[in-house]
C-alpha cells in the first residue's frame, strides 16, 4: 500500500458518506407497488394495517403492512432474504425476492412528484 | 507451462475460489449482492502477469461457467455478474495504467467498480431505480474486501514469481 491507495479510501469514504446522506433525508412513503417479474400485482396503502398474500415463483409470499411500515413475512427462498430484511418505510427502498421474482418498491409519493 | 495451460489453471482456480466463497455462510447474508470477492484475485492476477484480453476471457467464462454450475445461465444474478465483472476489469486495467496506486489500490477499484456494475445492471434490468440504495452498503464493504483481495495477489505473484525462476 502506497500513499495513493489511501487518499483513494479516503475519496471511496467521502463518496459513501454522501451517497447514505442522501438516503436519509428520503421521505416516508404512503403506498407501495408489489411486482411480479415486471408486471404490477398490488398497490398497496401504507395507512392501512393488513396482510396480503401474492403468488411468487415459489410458492406463497405473504406481505404484512403495520405502522405504515411494509414486511415480508413469510416466503419460500434458499436464504430468506427478503423475510430477514424486516420492515421498510421510505420512499425508494425496496425489498427483492429474487427467487420468488417478487419485488416490493415504495414508490415516490404523488404529491412530492407534483411539486417538484 | 505454456500459457493456454496456465490460463486454464487459472479459470479452474477461478470457478473454485467462486464456489468456496458462496458456501460461506458468514456472507449468505443480510445484504445481497455482499460478496467477498475471492475470484478477483485471479483476475487480477491475470490483469498483472498476462493481459488485459486474457483477463477478459477468462472473467467471461468464468461467469459463464459459474452460471451453469450454481446460479443458473442467463439468470438474473447471472448478468448481475457479468456487469460486475466486466466493469471491474475495465477499471482495474485503468487504474492500473493510468494512475500510481498500488496492486492494493488497483484492488480496491477493481472491487468498487464490480459492486457499481452488479448495482448499474440491475438497475437496467429490473428498471428500478431505488437499487441505487443498496450501492453506499456495497461500497463501504468494498474496501476490506478490496484491499484483503490486493494483499493475497501480491503474496500471489511473489511466490510465482519465484516458483518460475526455479523451472
Amino acid at each position: 500500500m502506497n500513499k495513493n491507495d489511501i487518499k483513494l479510501i479516503v475519496i471511496v469514504l467521502m463518496v459513501i458518506i454522501i451517497l447514505f446522506s442522501f438516503s436519509l433525508f428520503r421521505k416516508k412513503a404512503n403506498i407501495a407497488n408489489v411486482y411480479f417479474e415486471n408486471e404490477l400485482l398490488l398497490e398497496i396503502d401504507l395507512s392501512v394495517d393488513k396482510t396480503y398474500e401474492v403468488d411468487g415463483e415459489n410458492g406463497k409470499v405473504v406481505i404484512e403492512v403495520l405502522n405504515n411500515q411494509i414486511r415480508v413475512v413469510e416466503e419460500n427462498s434458499p436464504y430468506h432474504l427478503c423475510s430477514k430484511q424486516g420492515f421498510i418505510s421510505k420512499s425508494g427502498e425496496s425489498i427483492v425476492c429474487l427467487p420468488n421474482k417478487i419485488i416490493i418498491e415504495l414508490p415516490n409519493n404523488e404529491l412530492d412528484t407534483e411539486v417538484s | 507451462m505454456k500459457k493456454f495451460t496456465r490460463l486454464s489453471m487459472l479459470l479452474a482456480l477461478s470457478v473454485a475460489l467462486n464456489v468456496i466463497e458462496a458456501s460461506l455462510p458468514l456472507f449468505n447474508g443480510y445484504i445481497p449482492g455482499l460478496k467477498l470477492g475471492l475470484a478477483n484475485i485471479v483476475t487480477l492476477f491475470i490483469i498483472y502477469q498476462f493481459s488485459l484480453k486474457d483477463a477478459f476471457y477468462i472473467g467471461i467464462l468464468r461467469v459463464f461457467l459459474v452460471g451453469i454450475l450454481r446460479t443458473g445461465l442467463f439468470s438474473t444474478t447471472f448478468f448481475f455478474s457479468l456487469g460486475g465483472v466486466l466493469l471491474s476489469i475495465i477499471c482495474m486495467y485503468l487504474t492500473k495504467k493510468f494512475l500510481k496506486l498500488s496492486i492494493v489500490g488497483v484492488s480496491i477499484m477493481g472491487s468498487i467498480a464490480h459492486s457499481t456494475g452488479q448495482v448499474l445492471t440491475s438497475i437496467l434490468l429490473l428498471q428500478m431505480s431505488s437499487m441505487i440504495y443498496y450501492l453506499p452498503w456495497l461500497l463501504l464493504f468494498s474496501i476490506p474486501t478490496g484491499i484483503l483481495v490486493g494483499l493475497i495477489c501480491k503474496q500471489l505473484i511473489k511466490f510465482y514469481d519465484e516458483v518460475l525462476s526455479f523451472e
